[in-house]
């Protein structure tokens, strides 16, 4: 195979996986901004 | 429950990935008279998983227009975002594929195109989403534009459908013939199905993450009022 | 009755946009800075006549988004919108009164720049206004539809002079698409013949959005 036929091939195939992981990582980040504040906003309320 | 089958499904998702993944492997290197082919296998699938989402979505705010529930809003919500995710991954991996195999990054065909135009007016919608505070407010306005999104989808692809045929662009000529060998076309379905496992485990993560919204809300409200 | 509506609220917005001519002064100086700024960005060009369709059209769809931007948020001012909402008048009535009167605005802005664009550009226009006029009737309804309906339901944000653009002009390609094809087509003197499919794009997508958001506006307006 030529080289730069792979190096494409191996582009093509890391960036799919690469923004399907930046999605799921931005998932996570907002799943624990909204716990820390779901936890913040319980809090506030027995306080009260 | 919820939980067990995400489980499963992302059990599923990775058992099919590996077992496809060596299939593909194993496939010849030259098949057409293009090169670096394999990356159809993760290109094509994802935007049929970005398509079948879109189309997931639009079926769910009609139901939220015609029932009120709030259930199918957020559905239709996780859904178009995962689904924005499948069609940005899409676009990217065809365009690196592009300059390969064209030697450019972008041509204006029908199908870049309308995908193209599809990201821009599904991020619109996500935009509009995170304007609006009022629930049923936002639920009622999106999925509005969610119908009208679906149709001006079918406009687009047809109207620059008709531009490219009456330019042809001999760049195109492979891809109208269709068709790869036997044996080749089935890897790419299966990676779809383990793509459409892969969406529907984040489209649900997103659904549950509307539920905590709502419920800090209400909470917050419920802060206020004492 | 119901087309009496839809002249009375047509007319109320005429006559305050006429009170005071904001939006309509914003939009036609607006489509005329854009014009002398494309004769810049042009000036090399070889071919200026393949080009000149999709100039008009950039410089109307620009415009346009300043009148249509005010088309409800007008209403904001003493609670007018809820007013109209709990009025008599159905919600499509309120939607096409206003739709009608983006309508003429668009058309009276379009109709002044066109002038301007002939003079600056050295288009002849003689004989081919009949056409010409039939192609803006029908793109200028369709960007009025698109445009009155994403202004009805960003009329609530906080953001909806930013919001109105990103939104519209990706529902506007194929309206501004098949325009800018016909008006280039129109202007270099080929035969109307050669362009029926993008007539009938046009036709399609006015018939279509307007039967959907007539459908469905009470959605948006009233919930």
């Amino acid at each position: 195979m030529d080289p730069r036929e792979f190096q494409f091939t191996f582009y093509g195939l890391m960036i799919v996986w690469l923004i399907i992981t930046v999605y799921v990582l931005s998932l996570a980040l907002r799943e624990r901004r909204l716990r820390q504040e779901l936890d913040r906003v319980k809090r506030m309320l027995e306080k009260s | 429950m919820r939980q067990t089958i995400l489980f499963l499904l992302a059990a599923v998702f990775a058992g099919i990935l590996l077992w496809n993944g060596a299939t593909i492997l194993d496939l010849p290197q030259q098949v057409t008279n293009v090169g670096a082919y394999k990356i159809i296998y993760f290109h094509v699938p994802a935007a049929f998983t970005a398509f079948t989402g879109f189309v997931t979505a639009l079926v769910a705010s009609i139901l939220y227009l015609a029932t009120g529930k709030l259930r199918y809003d957020a559905f239709a919500a996780g859904v178009t975002e995962v689904a924005l995710a499948f069609a940005t991954a899409n676009l990217i991996s065809g365009m690196i594929w592009a300059r390969y195999a064209w030697g450019i990054w972008w041509t204006w065909d029908a199908r870049l195109t309308s995908m193209l135009v599809c990201l821009l007016m599904y991020y619109g919608y996500v935009m509009l989403r995170q304007a609006i505070t009022e629930p049923t407010q936002r639920a009622r306005l999106s999925a509005f534009m969610s119908i009208l999104g679906c149709i001006n989808v079918a406009f687009v692809y047809q109207s620059i459908a008709w531009y490219r045929t009456q330019h042809p662009s001999p760049v195109l000529g492979f891809r109208e013939g269709g068709g790869m060998g036997p044996g080749l076309e089935t890897p790419m379905y299966w990676n779809w199905l383990a793509m459409l496992c892969l969406a529907t485990i984040l489209a649900s993560v997103r659904m549950r993450q509307g539920e905590f919204a709502t419920e800090i809300d209400s909470l917050r409200r419920q802060a206020h009022s004492h | 009755m119901y087309l009496r509506q839809i002249w009375t609220i047509a007319a109320k917005d005429l006559r305050s946009e006429m009170r005071t001519k904001e939006a309509l002064n914003a939009s036609v100086a607006f489509s005329m800075v854009i014009l002398i700024l494309f004769s810049f960005a042009f000036d090399q060009a070889e071919d200026l006549k393949g080009l000149l369709g999709g100039l008009l059209w950039l410089a109307y769809a620009f415009a346009g988004a300043l009148v249509l931007n005010r088309s409800f948020a007008r209403e904001l001012q003493n609670d007018c919108l809820d007013a109209l909402i709990s009025s008599p008048a159905p919600p499509s009535a309120i939607f096409l009164g206003k739709a009608l009167a983006n309508f003429a605005l668009l058309m009276a802005v379009e109709l002044i720049s066109l002038g301007v664009f002939a003079i600056l550009y050295d288009v002849r226009l003689s004989g081919k206004l009949g056409l010409l006029s039939l192609v803006m009737l029908l793109a200028t309804w369709g960007i009025t539809v698109i445009g009155t309906t994403f202004s009805a339901l960003t009329v609530n944000l906080t953001m909806r002079e930013l919001m109105l653009p990103v939104l519209i002009y990706p529902f506007l390609i194929p309206v501004l698409m098949s325009a800018m094809i016909l008006t280039t087509d129109l202007i270099a003197g080929v035969p109307i013949a050669t362009n029926l499919v993008w007539l009938r794009v046009l036709v399609a997508f006015d018939i279509a959005f307007t039967a959907v958001t007539v459908l469905y506006i009470d959605v948006v307006l009233v919930g």
